[in-house]
């Protein structure tokens, strides 16, 4: 086993048992401090992957941004922070099966996968072919992108302005 | 080299461009000058939409692409963009009275029926299954805006939630089989996609099966395919009249446009297994959803319910892929006059303030208001699916296509559902001719544009369904040209 | 003749039933009038249809045909022959008579009068359509106007009956729809004619047997046939006189005539394979159908199920001449006469059928009962009614010199030939259905003592009169006279039997 593998190990290890305690904790507040470890875990993974731009990103944009507003939202939400929330319905069951299903499917598939090893080394400074891939194949999905930022702004503004009217 | 934007050629990209610039133009004004009565904005919206319209017809189908290989311009991805205009205009058309009957008239509304169509045109004609996604994510998320529009109302947000929470879902498994494919192939392009496929020869590659599966089930969301169909009864119900319509409309030609050109240009060679899946699904879908439509007393829910059940017949064309794709994009057009049709008919009889409209609402409409009874019949006679009307050559050409591809049983259950599905649309047309009320409703005068909205949907039903030899010309020939 | 008098025949209700629409509904006389006026063209142009059509030629005449969507190569395709001349010619007679007779109709005339002639266009687009899918959206259309029909003119259960109805014949239809697409797809063609000739499924013996029951249970349900007959009895008593009348006398027809113009020529063999048991059931419909109307006690119930009775006889002849499908000119006579009675049956059917139904409304509205236990005696209350009851009741169940009599005995003679044992058992259902004619109704509501509740009965008046006058003169004139009729249809039948 050589120090990546162990690494990888490691690292998987962490970002599995971060989301199930995010899925099983009963306070909200742990819960989303083990979301924040599963992303982090990711984002070592990334660095594994030699997509260090990526990495980066997973950081600010995950654990900075969407992972601190969950906390603030949790906090600034009254008498949810010491709570213990059910973590359960009588739905479980049901939900137990098609996750197993989930599990099948994926585990089949990506065990059972002849993977090739990329025959060309990974591209240097991630960054620059990132922009280009943006601006160039990805132009599309980038500036759709833009509209589906501009519709959940638009959408969360309505929502919150009309509750607090 | 950088890529400049000549070489982009946004040319092709105008509807797109022009459906969702004329949102953002909305969102612009409306924060700017915004005085009194919002019908600009819908005004504006119509012009946007008649644009792109313009823009999709006058271009024509070639089979091409643009914007580096991202979006085809083929004759497939340009009919379902018709479609979808045709059906986010009388969106259009529908709403304007109802919003600002129920005191809800604001531009934004009007810029997110756009923001959605612009998201629903990039899932059309899109060559990338990356754009494919965020092109949904952009009309769901629109959706889900729209269904809490109503924001003072409980059931508009529990439906809202309700959706937000199952579509997210649906995006995950959605997500996850594009990366199964990608590692499958190398490429999220859809035509290199499809070549990598069929050269491999490995139809056994196992992430190839786990990524048509796990697309097929977020499709199936977005479908309200059985099993996935559980959110659809309670959005549709709780949402907007108005949106629901569109709804029903709209994400489901977008998806259908999505799926046919998947079928087609990347899963040709999986065809034994998705045709398989598939089939499954349709015959689930359309049995459960007509057996629930059966039960139900509330005109808005039924219409979920035989919304549920007219995308399982659908479905039956589409099992037989190549085969069955343009009789798929007539009947989304049939469709899109039909329900926009019936929807604005619930719109425009349901009581200020409420979405419902209960059966026995309906008493006696039949003659107290003889143009939108009317109306109402012939949308449900199409649903059913009687001659001279779009829902009849819809169905013989959905049927014809299945047993053309060798899946007759298909097609028997098919047709056994319409007869279960005759059952509940006309009892809606007995309620209506054949019983007195016992409180009459108050009716509101339904406003001009709503009546241009009924008009054009009635006429869309009738003359497609008596003379559709041009649309099935154009359904054939559209598909025909299809990237590959 | 050089104009298309068949389109104009069938479009000329359709552009009424929208004048009709288009007319104040504060003035009924007038839209009833008008309803009447238009309904007189296609009568007159049946009757100009009946006489110019050349018996020498025979074949299809007056045929149109134009591309329709040639997508799917459908095609606009008119035409008649001997079989379909009589049963649009009956066709336009009782829309007509229908319409006069329902000048009483007060609620709601102006849609009444609408859907009258809507119907009228879908049922004569059935007799005269060449091509399958026009022959199929005039089936689909014939639903709707008589769905509103039964189901806002009809009586207390209407909604049930209504929709019983439709969803029936919906059943049946789709069945053939699908059995139709496969056939479109095996022959490219949806021309009746054509398909006849390519024979479809001729290798395929498993498809061919599936698609000529599928077409069968569409027809079967219509005419119809036991085990499908069960939506008759609602719809018959439920629908307002007139609807009754023509679900009798027309829509039960299309079927006949389906199984006769589509089934027989298109399936010969599969028909001539399967005929044992489409004789057991039409032995069954005939049997039966006479013992459940003999066990009734509401009128229009009873004539409601003879309606079942004497379907069977039609459908007795056309098994007759399937059975010896193939075998060649030896049983070629005796086809041609089974299939002759079947469809002189068909008209004679509707003609005193028709009759019947409109002598019950007669009596209904005057003593707002059907029920035969509650009359008696009427023979001598009201003269003119006791006679014209008569005289229909005895050309019902088949007495010599009247119409039902020559009809019923050239289905027995082909079918004797032809089919022995099912003729034998199917001969019980003449004696049945004289029992219960003589018994229920001229005894039960003509003759014994005179009930004291019907002592100010009124007779009929001339309304009633002038509409049952042309009915009464051709259950006579054909029992007396039928070459006219059988020349017209013997021409079209040689030429089927010939093609089996």
């Amino acid at each position: 086993m050589s120090l990546t593998q162990a690494v990888f190990i490691l690292l998987g290890g962490m970002a599995v048992l971060g989301a199930l305690g995010m899925v099983t904790l009963r306070n909200l507040f742990h819960s989303a401090l083990a979301m924040i470890l599963a992303l982090f875990s990711i984002a070592g993974i990334y660095v594994l992957l030699e997509a260090e731009f990526l990495a980066v990103v997973q950081v600010l944009v995950y654990v900075g941004a969407i992972a601190m507003l969950i906390l603030f939202g949790i906090m600034l939400t009254r008498d949810i922070v010491g709570r213990a929330s059910a973590v359960r319905n009588r739905q479980w069951p049901l939900a137990l099966a098609v996750s197993a299903g989930l599990l099948a499917v994926l585990a089949v598939a990506l065990v059972r996968a002849a993977w090739p090893l990329a025959t060309y080394a990974p591209a240097q400074g991630g960054v620059a072919d990132l922009g280009l891939a943006l601006m160039g194949p990805y132009a599309l999905p980038f500036e759709v992108a833009s509209v589906l930022l501009l519709v959940a702004m638009v959408g969360a503004l309505i929502i919150a302005r009309e509750a607090r009217e | 080299m950088l890529p400049t934007l000549s070489v982009l050629n946004l040319n092709g990209a105008v509807p797109q461009i022009a459906v969702a610039g004329a949102g953002m133009l909305i969102m612009l004004i409306d924060a700017l000058f915004h005085r009194g009565s919002r019908r600009w904005a819908a005004y504006l919206a119509l012009l946007g939409l008649a644009v792109a319209l313009a823009r999709v017809v006058e271009s024509g189908a070639s089979a091409e692409t643009i914007l580096d290989g991202a979006l085809a311009r083929d004759g497939l991805g340009m009919a379902f963009a018709l479609v979808l205009i045709v059906a986010a205009a009388l969106s259009v058309l529908v709403a304007m009275d109802y919003l600002r009957r129920e005191e809800h008239e604001r531009a934004e509304y009007y810029a997110l029926i756009l923001f959605a169509t612009a998201g629903g045109l990039a899932m059309a004609m899109a060559n990338d299954l990356v754009a494919v996604f965020i092109g949904l994510e952009t009309l769901s998320i629109s959706l889900y805006v729209l269904s809490a529009f109503f924001t003072g109302d409980a059931a508009s947000r529990e439906a809202a939630l309700k959706y937000l929470l199952l579509g997210a879902f649906a995006s995950a498994f959605f997500l996850y089989g594009i990366a199964l494919l990608y590692g499958a192939s190398g490429t999220t392009r859809l035509v290199e996609m499809g070549t990598a496929i069929r050269l491999a020869g490995t139809q056994a590659d196992p992430l190839l099966w786990g990524g048509v599966a796990l697309i097929i089930v977020g499709v199936g969301f977005k479908l309200a395919l059985v099993p996935f169909h559980s959110w659809a009864p309670d959005v549709y119900q709780g949402a907007p009249t108005s949106v629901t319509a569109f709804m029903s409309v709209a994400s489901k030609v977008a998806a259908f446009a999505a799926l046919v050109r998947l079928l087609v240009v990347v899963l040709a060679p999986a065809a034994p297994l998705t045709s398989a899946l598939l089939a499954l699904l349709a015959v689930l879908t359309m049995t459960v959803g007509n057996i629930l439509a059966l039960a139900q007393d509330e005109v808005k829910r039924l219409l979920a319910y035989s919304s549920i059940a007219q995308a399982g017949y659908i479905l039956v064309a589409a099992v037989a892929g190549e085969v069955g794709a343009a009789a798929v994009l007539f009947y989304l057009l049939g469709y899109a006059f039909t329900n926009l049709g019936a929807f604005a008919v619930v719109l425009a009889w349901s009581r200020r303030g409420e979405g419902r409209l209960p059966f026995s609402d309906l008493a006696g409409l039949g003659f107290r208001r003889p143009w939108t009874a009317a109306a109402l019949s012939l949308f449900l006679l199409s649903l059913t699916g009687m001659p001279l009307t779009v829902g009849f050559v819809g169905k013989l050409y959905l049927f014809g296509a299945a047993v053309q591809a060798g899946w007759t049983w298909l097609a028997i259950v098919a047709v056994l559902n319409s007869v279960v599905s005759a059952f509940y649309y006309l009892r809606l047309v007995v309620i209506m001719y054949m019983r007195e009320a016992e409180m009459p409703l108050a009716l509101q005068r339904a406003g001009l544009a709503l009546g241009v909205a009924l008009a054009v949907c009635a006429a869309g039903v009738i003359l497609l369904g008596l003379v559709p030899g041009v649309a099935l010309d154009w359904a054939r020939q559209a598909v025909a040209v299809v990237l590959s | 003749m050089d104009w298309p008098v068949l389109s104009i025949m069938l479009f000329t209700p359709l552009v009424g039933s929208v004048i009709v629409l288009a007319l104040p509904k504060e003035k009924p006389a007038l839209l009833k009038w008008v309803a009447l006026a238009i309904s007189f063209i296609p009568l007159i142009l049946a009757a100009l249809v009946w006489f110019s059509y050349d018996r020498g030629t025979g074949g299809m005449q007056f045929v149109e045909r134009a591309a329709w969507i040639s997508a799917i190569n459908v095609h606009y395709y008119l035409g008649v022959d001997g079989i379909s001349v009589p049963m649009v010619c009956l066709t336009a007679l009782l829309t007509t008579l229908s319409l006069f007779y329902s000048f009483i109709i007060d609620q709601r005339p102006k849609e009444y009068f609408a859907f009258f002639l809507l119907l009228e266009t879908a049922m004569l687009g059935v007799f005269m359509s060449l091509d399958f899918f026009l022959f199929y959206v005039f089936w689909e259309l014939s639903l709707v106007p008589m769905y509103f029909l039964i189901g806002i003119w009809g009586g207390p259960r209407r909604e049930y009956a209504a929709i019983k109805f439709f969803l029936y014949t919906l059943v049946g239809s789709v069945a053939m729809l699908l059995a139709v697409i496969a056939m479109y797809l095996e022959t490219g063609s949806w021309d009746i004619l054509e398909m006849a000739r390519l024979q479809p499924f001729s290798t395929n013996l498993t498809l061919a047997a599936v698609a000529f029951w599928a077409v069968f249970l569409g027809f079967a349900i219509k005419v119809p046939v036991f085990p499908f007959h069960t939506w008759l009895p609602d719809a018959h008593v439920e629908a307002p006189t007139a609807g009754s009348v023509i679900l009798a006398g027309i829509l039960l027809k299309l079927g006949a005539y389906g199984m006769i113009r589509i089934l027989l020529p298109i399936f010969p063999a599969m028909f001539r394979q399967f005929a044992p048991v489409v004789g057991i059931l039409a032995a069954i419909s005939i049997v039966y159908g006479a013992l459940v109307a003999m066990s009734q006690w509401d009128l229009k119930k009873l004539i409601a199920y003879s309606s079942v009775n004497h379907m069977g006889y039609v459908m007795l002849g056309v098994t007759a001449a399937a059975a010896a499908a193939g075998s060649g000119p030896a049983a070629a006579d005796s086809q041609a006469i089974a299939l002759n009675g079947a469809v002189l049956q068909m008209w004679n059917h509707g003609i005193i059928t028709g009759a019947l139904f409109f002598l019950v409304g007669v009596i209904y509205e005057r003593a707002h009962t059907r029920d035969l236990k509650a009359f008696g005696g009427l023979g001598a209350k009201v003269p003119t009614f006791a006679g014209i009851l008569t005289v229909t009741t005895f050309a019902s169940l088949g007495l010599p010199g009247l119409a039902g009599f020559v009809s019923e005995f050239l289905v027995f003679r082909g079918a004797f030939a032809l089919i022995r044992p099912f003729a034998i058992v199917s001969s019980l259902g003449i004696v049945i259905s004289a029992a219960y004619l003589l018994w229920k109704v001229i005894q039960h509501v003509l003759l014994g003592p005179l009930n004291e509740r019907w002592a100010r009965l009124t007779d009929m008046n001339r309304r009633e009169v002038i509409t049952l006058a042309p009915l009464i003169f051709f259950m006579v004139i054909f029992g007396l006279y039928p070459a006219p009729i059988l020349d017209l249809i013997n021409q079209a039948v040689v030429t089927i039997v010939g093609s089996l």
